[in-house]
Order: C-alpha cells, then structure tokens, then sequence
C-alpha cells in the first residue's frame, strides 16, 4: 500500500491535478478568515460594478492633499471623457443639426467643444434620434461641461445655523490623495454581480458549497454503486439478474432527466443543498455499480478468495477482507469522477432553474443561473460568469487529471 | 558439416520502461541452429526468453532497442540492414514467429483470410486473392485444418484452434527459420500434444527449415528440442544437447531447473522435486558478479565481485560458472 | 445472418423494456411528490394566478383527460392511450395552447441541432484521438493536455464562451434564436439564411464540447490496441504499417461506437443546456420555460420526449454496431 502511494505521487499527472485540487480546497478554506463579509451581503447599489478598486470620494476630500504637477494630466481628463467615438458622436449630432460637415474638425478639441456649447440644446430633438440616443447627448453633454476649464472644485457645506452653503474648500486640479490614506478603500477583483454582491466573495463560497454538493452526492452515488455492484458481482445468480437489469435501465434512461423529473416533483420550497446532492447522488450510481461488479467477478474466484471460502469464513467477512481492499483504488477513482460529475450536474440543474432554492449560500450553477438571467454575458460583464466557468473547468479537470494518475498506476495496461 | 540456418553473435538489446529505465533483457548472446534442427530455450519467466526471440528478428520498435551484435541468416547479417527491407524480405519469409499469447495473436475483427491476404500481399504484392486462398486452403489442409476456418473471425474459434491457425498462418511463406514463444503453454493437454505435433510436422513437409522453441517447460523441451540453451537474467548460463543439458546440467541454475520438475525417464527418476529458492534479480539493477550468486546454494564470496565469462568446451558445450565442471558434478552427486 | 436477427430482436426487445420504464418513470415520479400536478393547478388557482377562470378549466379538463379521481392503474393507463395519441393536455402557462403543440414546433430545432453536432463531434473528436495515439510526439504533449482541459469546460460553459467571442465581441453570429426576431417561418432564402446563421454557434458549441471526451476515449482506446498482441504479430509477419494502423484504429473505433451509445444521454443533457443558453427554440428552451412557468404538463412531455429519443438513439446505435462488429454476432451463437 505505502509503494503504491508512492507510486501514486510519482505520476505527474496526479500531482499536477492534486495540486489544483488543493490549492481550490485551500482557498475556500482560508480565504473567509481573511475577508469575513458575508458572501450574499449586497454591497452594491446597482448591478455589475466591473472588477476594480473603489476609493470612497467623500473621504478622499476629506484626506491630505498632494500637489501634483503632472503635465499630461489635463489631457488624460479630457481623452478620458472625449474618446474617439464620443468626439464621432458629437459631429454626427453637430452635422444632422445643421452645422457644415467640412466645418467640424473632430481632432481639434477646443473647437469641437465651443462648436459643441454654441449649438447644443437638449429640449431639441432631432428628426429620427430614439429617445435611447437623446438621452446619451444629454449625458455625454454634463460630461463634456466644463472639461476645458482649468478651475478646481469648490466643496461646500451647509451651515447648520444660517441654512447657507459655507465654502470649506477648494480642490485644484493638481491636487492627490495617496490611496492608503483615504480610510474607505474597497477591492473588488471580480466586480459585483446583478445583486451588487462581491463576486469573488460569493465565487469562493459556492465553491465551498458546490464541493459539498459533489462530495455528499459521490458518496451518495459511491455508496450506492458499491453495494450493487458488490452484492451483484460476489452473489451472483439470481441478484446478479435482477441488479443488472436495474442496472442496465438506468444506464439508458437519462440520469439528467430524472434528475430534471425529481427536483421538479420535490417542488420549490424543498430543495435544499443537500437534497438536490443526495438527488444527484441517487441518479449517478449506475458506473460505479458495473466497474464494481466487473472487478468482483474477476476476483471472486481467485485464491485467496476460495481459500477464505474454505476457511468459512462468512460473505460479510470475505467481502471485507479479500474483496474490498482489492477494489479499493477503483472504487476511489469512481469516487472522483462521480464528484466532479455531480458538481457539474448541479450547474446543469441550476441553468434550468432547478437548482437549489436557498437565500444563505450561493452554489457554482446558482451563480452561472442569476448571470445568465440578467444577460451578464450579452451585455459583457465577464467578471459575473467566466470566473465560475473557469473554477468548475478547473475542479473537474483537477479531478480527471487525478484520476487519469491514478489509472496509470493501478491499471498499467492502459498505459501511454 | 550441418548448415547452419541462423547466427547469432554477441546480441545485445534492451528495453526501455515507461520510467526510462533501461532493461538489458538480451545480455551478449550468441547462438546457432542447423537445418533440421531446432534449439530449446529455456528459463523462468522474466528472464529475457521471449525478448530475445523479438530481439532474433531484427525488427526492434519502441519499447525494444538494439544495442549491439550480429544476426545472420544463411551468412547474410541482417542486422545492419534497414526496417522496412527486414520486413518486405526477412520477416515471415525467412524468419517467422508463433507469438506467445496466440489466443490474442490475431485481430478479432478481421477474417483469417484477410489476413493471410495481408501477410502475403506485403511481400508480393501481386498475388491475387483467388491465388492466395488456393494456397491457405492448401496449406491448412496438409496442417490438418478444416478449411472453413479461413472465412471465419478468430472470435469464432476455440483456443487450440486458433493456435493452430496461428502457427499455419506464421508458416505460410515457408520461412526458413520459425521462433515459437511458449506456443503450447495456455492450452488444455489434449490441445498442447496437438500442437506440437503440428510443429513437428512443420518441419517434415519442409515448412520451415529450422526451429528455435522457447517454453519454461521442460520436459515439453526434452521432447521436441535437440539442443537446448538455458537463460537466466538476460544471459545465457548453459549450452549443449538436451540429453546433456537435461541429465548432466553443469550450472548450478539448470541444476535446480531439472531438480524442479520431474522427467518420466531413466535416471532422472528418484530426484527430489525441488524448486529454487528466492527469485529472478531486478535487471534494471543486475547484481555485480554471477547473477545467479544470491540463490546459489554453491556460493563463494568471489561469485559476487567477479563477472563471470561463458566457459566453451571443445565438444560444443558453454556454461556460466567459475567452477570446474569436475567440482560440479561432483557437488551435486553429494546434493 | 440469423445470429444478427438474434441480437436486433434482442435489441428491439429491450427498447421496449425500457421504454416501457421511461414511461412508469415519468408517470409516478411526480405524482409521489409532494407537488403532484393537481396540486400545482389547484396551488395556481389558489395563489390567484393571472388567469384563474382559464386554470379552472384546465383542471377540469385535466382531471377528465388523466382521470385523476381513477385509481391509480387505470390513470396509468389512461396516460400510456393519451400519450399515444399526442395528448399531453394543455400548457399552464401558454394557456389554452395544447402540450403536442409546443413540442411539435420545438422537437424539430432540437433533432437538427443536436444529431448533427454530436456525430460531427465524435467523428473529429476519434480522429483527433487517433492522430494523438499514433503520432504521440509533440502533438501528443501539447495538444492532449489542452484538449484535456477544453473538455473539462462544461457544455454550458463552453457555449457562453463561444457567444461571447463570435456573438458579442465579433458579431459574426447572432446571440440567441433560431432565426432573425423580425423573420416569420417561411421558405424564402431570407429565412433559411437566417436560420443557417443562427445555427452555428450553438452547433459548433456542442461539437466542441463533444469532441474533448472524444478524442481522450479514442486515444487511450487506440493506445491500448497498438499495445494489442495482434499488433505485434502483425508486425512480425511483415505486414504494412499502414495495414495494421488500419486494423487498430477500426478496433478502437467499435467500443468508441457502445461509447457513443452509452453517453448520449448525457450528451443530449449538455447539449439541453447549451440549447438554453442561446435561447434555441428546442425542447432545452421549451424545459425551461416550463420549469419557470411551473408547467407540470409541459415539463413531464418534454422529458417523455428526451427520454425516447435518446433510447431511440441508443437502439439505432447498437444495431449499427451489431452490423460492423463481427464479434456481437459470435456472441449471439454462444
């Protein structure tokens, strides 16, 4: 046993597929130490704020004030406002307003604007512009206010006793904050979803939850498979029959649409978790429950089996002793498999809505589900759906990758 | 003087595992077979038998490579010549082979007779298949095979048959030398006996010139070899006739491979049924010294740092061993 | 010849087992739930659904159509003559729209979409795995692992990633539909154009996801024959390279073919996703406004459908296979 442990951590296959493993089981558990926000707390007020750093304005005001002089620092406020398309934008209103099209010069930013101030009115509306595209101008126009000016920003606040607004600072263009003095930062390296909940925050947890689903629906499906397999490969005869018909049904019969059948039967208000896990688990036997079979009946009549036999010793005991221990790594191989299937099972249930229905934890499917409702991936917020592609690629390739190593060792036949 | 068919000199290959740890199964061998003869090889399992009976070919592919030495048939070395003329001019049709899993030897989902199409076609391609299938027929019904068995999937045959068919299939091209690994020893009795006859008569319809027969039986050996040749750890430990190497075995390793089985004939009748103890060394790490000194009950301490040359009498006996062959004898009269 | 009508009625033996099966599946999973259909409308009715007179009638038809004051054997069979008849009652929520409606105009998306991706995708996908095999180097290293990866991206995955690129960013294809929003059915070449752009993403989606499994199945499969003893006699009797890799490969194409037959299931369970995700008109795209409807009489038909089709698929399969395999039929005399 120790050698074939060895062995099992000389295949770089496993130890590469181990390691992923590890590293996303390592996250789930040290990354709520870390960051201890609840994982469904909504932060946001609104949907998908892209991945980022998020400096709270009101302190930064208040925060001590660098003077930086920064040459390329006015034309970077202006390029960021005035992209290549918003300066196209204002020509094709300028043009379709009336204003000669050889006139307008959209490289040259200062007559574009004065063009822009001159002629702009957003009670006008133009022959054949959606209301959609009015209220862009009337956007792009309180954005572009002011950008040439060189003036700073006067703060003021309201004197409690008079009711007047008292001038208590000026901010200059020049003027910076250092971001580790500013007391209200806030990371958000995945963004928010449609809830403006943190992503990464909620990411780690339904990763947490979702390999709870897999492990309680493996052992559920390995459990199950083990049991028929054992009783149907070591009795024989008759049980033999009558599991492997079973067997042989419910390997036709799509598990995903029994899966479908009973998670809509359980109805809305039961489905918890865990039972969708022992769902998932009840319909994924069907593999483990014919490799068992198949390895017991090569092994049923081996030596040292008959011999047990002649010892008689009792079924439970041979089964136990010089049975299981045989079968041992293949019933684990079946283990992981059936793992990464039900997580993936589980997504699957959720895209449909018949995921879990739970307001505590988040699942991996139960992310991919709401991104999907609110359109993340049409409207291209990648932070709220390619994250959770990527970790269920990586846990199911983790686990194949581990159990590619382990059938190198155990079943060196089909090696490469 | 005999004419020798095939010559092997100082053959020297080996394996790579899938850890890329060299194995030199075929350790410096050398050896001959005359026309009309066939030459025994005998051993435990893993002791390079059925990789030099590979190695005899001069076919190598992965995971088997040549490393050094000659191979001759009829004076023409064929070991320096390139793969694919060994296998247009060499392979089935002056050297052929009876693999030692035949059951598994040919592909389930092809008719026998598209193979035998296969095998022929790749050295003449302009044999037709109404030319091909006169031969087959021919050649199963002289080998005593129903006809039939060439429209049929290998799946359809029994064990024995499929044997059969393999071994007429092998001699198809009338090679003048055939290599049989094991041919008999995952069969029932009644078919083994079947199977060597055929072999025997192989050679009496003049089949096939000469034969190299590989088993770890051997009392099947005595009957079917004239010479045999004793393999142990990748080298050869003793040459001669199989009356000699059967009845007066000079290395202590045949010594105890006569002791472990029982010959039904004269003089070898009374011996204690013994097997040796311990087992075959690991050739990936082969021990310095004889490899045979871990489970010599003759040991010295010199038999494990000295390297021990093949010793070649005059009268065309070899065996492996630093004792006289006077000591030997004399040690194992006493047991 | 005998021996294959053995096995094909042997075959056609067992679909009706288990046809038979789907049916007492999809007949009593529900109704020993908490949530049994007549619960569900009289749930609708009681929530005050937006049409209550409409869902009175439908229980009142339901309860004629499925006899659910009956006891429980005859409603079973009242089914099995209902269904036979394509009478699966009425939807819920396109109300008063019959069930073998909403099928018929989604069956068809799903079987042009679904049997041609997934052949197309095992095909590629055992000759990827028998390139990878046979010329191991190089390809074998970098490619495998890749593909190794590529085929743990789950179906739904795989189908975002492809809308996002091609769809979103490229606007090569359109996102989601069958065929242009603006289009009626028709013959015109407008519309079949339509539907050929709107194919392809959702087809190449499951294609892709299809050959990842693939091409690993067939490449350990076609390692181990080149492993196979045959092999090696074949060699050594002289026979072409080309030959035996010919030998090989159609060898570990057959168990890929049972392959094929025993994963399908699963296949059409992804390729049911992907249908979602690019909102295709299919049964995927049916399932789940069922399922957001809580259209029990459209959910168990469009399972009952899924389910015959695969065991469908699955029959078509293995009698192919008994067809090519020599061995099946030496089996059968056994």
């Amino acid at each position: 046993m120790k050698t074939a442990l060895q062995q099992v951590f000389h295949s770089r296959k496993f130890v590469t597929g181990f390691a992923i493993f590890m590293a996303i089981l390592l996250t789930v558990f040290l990354y709520p130490l870390i960051i201890q926000d609840e994982p469904l707390a909504i932060l946001g007020q609104g949907n998908f704020f892209p991945p980022g750093i998020y400096v709270n304005i009101y302190d930064s005001i208040h925060s001590k004030s660098y003077v930086l002089n920064l040459k390329d620092a006015a034309s970077k406020r202006i390029g960021k406002i005035l992209t290549d398309q918003s300066r196209q934008d204002i020509k094709e209103w300028l043009v379709s307003y009336g204003v000669p099209e050889d006139q307008i010069d959209i490289n040259d930013t200062e007559s574009l604007l004065s063009q822009w101030e001159e002629n702009y009115d957003s009670s006008i509306s133009l022959p054949g512009m959606t209301f959609a595209k009015q209220r862009y101008f009337q956007r792009l126009d309180e954005s572009v206010n002011g950008l040439l000016s060189s003036e700073g920003v006067v703060i003021s606040e309201v004197n409690q006793e008079t009711g007047n607004l008292d001038q208590t600072n000026t901010i200059d263009q020049s003027e910076y904050v250092h971001i580790n003095e500013v007391a209200n930062v806030r990371i958000l390296p995945l963004g928010t979803d449609n809830f403006g909940r943190d992503v990464l925050t909620e990411l780690v947890k339904a990763t947490g939850v979702s390999l709870k689903i897999g492990l309680i629906a493996g052992v559920v499906a390995t459990l199950i498979g083990l049991t028929l397999g054992l009783l149907s490969g070591y009795v024989g005869g008759l049980v033999d029959d009558i599991i492997m018909f079973v067997t042989n049904l419910f390997t036709v019969i799509p598990s995903f649409v029994l899966l479908i059948l009973i998670s809509f039967s359980i109805g809305q208000d039961n489905r918890g978790a865990t039972t969708i896990a022992v769902v998932i688990g009840l319909t994924s036997w069907v593999w483990t429950a014919r490799a068992v079979r198949s390895q017991v009946i090569s092994l049923r009549n081996r030596d040292h089996v008959n011999l047990s036999k002649l010892s008689g010793h009792s079924t439970a005991h041979i089964i136990l002793n010089d049975i299981l221990p045989y079968i041992a790594s293949y019933v684990v191989m079946a283990l992981i498999l059936q793992v990464s299937s039900a997580i993936l099972s589980e997504a699957s249930l959720s895209i449909l809505g018949l995921g879990p229905r739970t307001t505590e934890v988040p699942t991996l499917g139960l992310m991919m589900n709401w991104a999907m409702i609110y359109q993340a991936h049409i409207l291209g917020k990648w932070w709220a759906y390619f994250p959770v592609i990527v970790v269920i690629a990586l846990i199911t390739f983790s686990m194949n990758l581990m159990n590619t190593g382990l059938d190198q060792v155990f079943n060196p036949t089909l090696r490469d | 003087m005999e004419n020798v068919i095939l010559e092997v000199k100082d053959l020297t290959t080996k394996y790579v595992t899938r850890f890329s740890e060299d194995v030199y199964a075929v350790d410096h061998v050398s050896l001959k077979t005359a026309e009309g003869k066939t030459l025994g090889i005998a051993g435990e399992s893993g002791c390079g038998k059925s990789t030099l009976a590979l190695s005899l070919m001069g076919y190598y592919f992965a995971p088997l490579h040549y490393i050094s030495g000659e191979i001759r048939i009829n004076g023409r070395n064929i070991s320096s010549m390139d793969p694919d003329e060994i296998r247009k001019t060499i392979l089935g049709t002056e050297i052929s082979y009876i693999p030692q899993a035949a059951m598994n030897a040919l592909n389930p989902t092809q008719k026998v007779i598209h193979f035998i199409e296969d095998v022929i076609q790749a050295h003449n391609p302009k044999t037709s298949k109404k030319e091909i299938y006169e031969l087959a027929r021919e050649r199963f019904e002289i080998l005593g095979l129903p006809a039939d068995v060439l429209q049929k999937y290998p799946v359809e045959l029994s064990g024995g048959m499929k044997q059969r068919t393999v071994i007429a299939t092998s001699v198809i091209l009338c090679p003048k030398i055939l290599i049989a690994d094991e041919p008999s020893s995952a069969l029932d009795v009644t078919s083994q006996k079947m199977v060597i006859k055929m072999l025997r008569d192989l050679m009496e319809n003049g089949f096939i010139k000469s034969m190299i027969f590989i088993t770890h039986e051997l009392p099947l050996l005595y009957n079917v070899a004239d010479d045999i040749m004793v393999m142990y750890a990748g080298q050869i430990v003793e040459q001669g006739t199989a009356q000699e190497v059967v009845f007066d075995p000079l290395h202590p390793y045949s010594k105890g491979l006569m002791n472990s089985i029982i010959v039904p004939e004269n003089g070898a009748r009374g011996v204690k049924l013994s097997a040796i103890p311990g087992t075959p060394p690991n050739l990936k790490k082969p021990p310095q010294g004889c490899r045979f000194a871990e489970r010599c009950k003759y040991v010295q301490p010199t038999c494990k740092t000295h390297e021990i040359d093949l010793q070649e009498s005059e009268d065309g006996r070899a065996y492996r061993c630093a004792f006289s062959q006077n000591y030997l004898r004399k040690a194992y009269k006493n047991g | 010849m005998k021996k294959y009508r053995n096995y094909f009625v042997n075959k056609l033996f067992w679909l009706l087992i288990t046809t038979i099966f789907a049916f007492i599946l999809n007949f009593t999973l529900p109704r020993l739930m908490p949530g049994d259909p007549v619960a569900a409308i009289m749930a609708r009715i009681a929530q005050g659904m937006s049409n209550s007179t409409g869902m009175k009638e439908v229980y009142e038809q339901y309860a004629k159509l499925f006899g659910t004051n009956q006891p429980i054997l005859e409603q079973f069979f009242l089914y099995i003559k209902n269904v036979f008849h394509g009478n699966f009652g009425t939807s819920f929520s396109q109300y008063p729209r019959p069930v073998s409606d909403i099928i018929r105009s989604s069956i068809l998306w799903t079987v042009c979409l679904q049997f041609p991706a997934i052949i197309i995708g095992w095909l590629i996908g055992n000759m990827l795995g028998a390139l990878a095999a046979y010329v191991k180097k190089g390809y074998d290293k970098v490619l495998m692992p890749v593909s190794i990866f590529v085929s743990n991206i789950p179906a739904f995955g795989m189908a975002v990633i492809l809308l996002v690129i091609f769809g979103v960013y490229l606007r090569w294809f359109p996102t989601s539909g069958g065929y242009g929003f603006d289009l009626i059915p028709n013959a015109s070449w407008k519309f079949i154009w339509s539907v050929i752009v709107h194919y392809q993403l959702p087809f190449w989606s499951i294609v892709l996801t299809t050959i990842g499994g693939q091409a690993i199945g067939m490449r350990s499969m076609s390692i181990y024959e080149l492993n196979a003893d045959y092999v090696k006699y074949s060699r050594f009797m002289g026979v072409k390279d080309k030959q035996i890799v010919g030998y090989v490969f159609r060898n570990a194409m057959l168990p890929q073919v049972t392959g094929l037959a025993l994963s399908i299931g699963t296949m059409v369970g992804g390729a049911l996703v992907a249908e979602i995700i690019f909102s295709y008109p299919g049964l995927g795209y049916t399932l789940l406004n069922g399922i957001m409807g809580q259209d029990y009489p459209l959910i168990s038909a469009v399972t009952l459908i899924i389910t015959v089709m695969v065991l469908l698929a699955n029959f078509l399969i293995e009698i192919i296979y008994g067809l090519i395999d020599p061995r099946v039929k030496a089996a059968q005399s056994e």
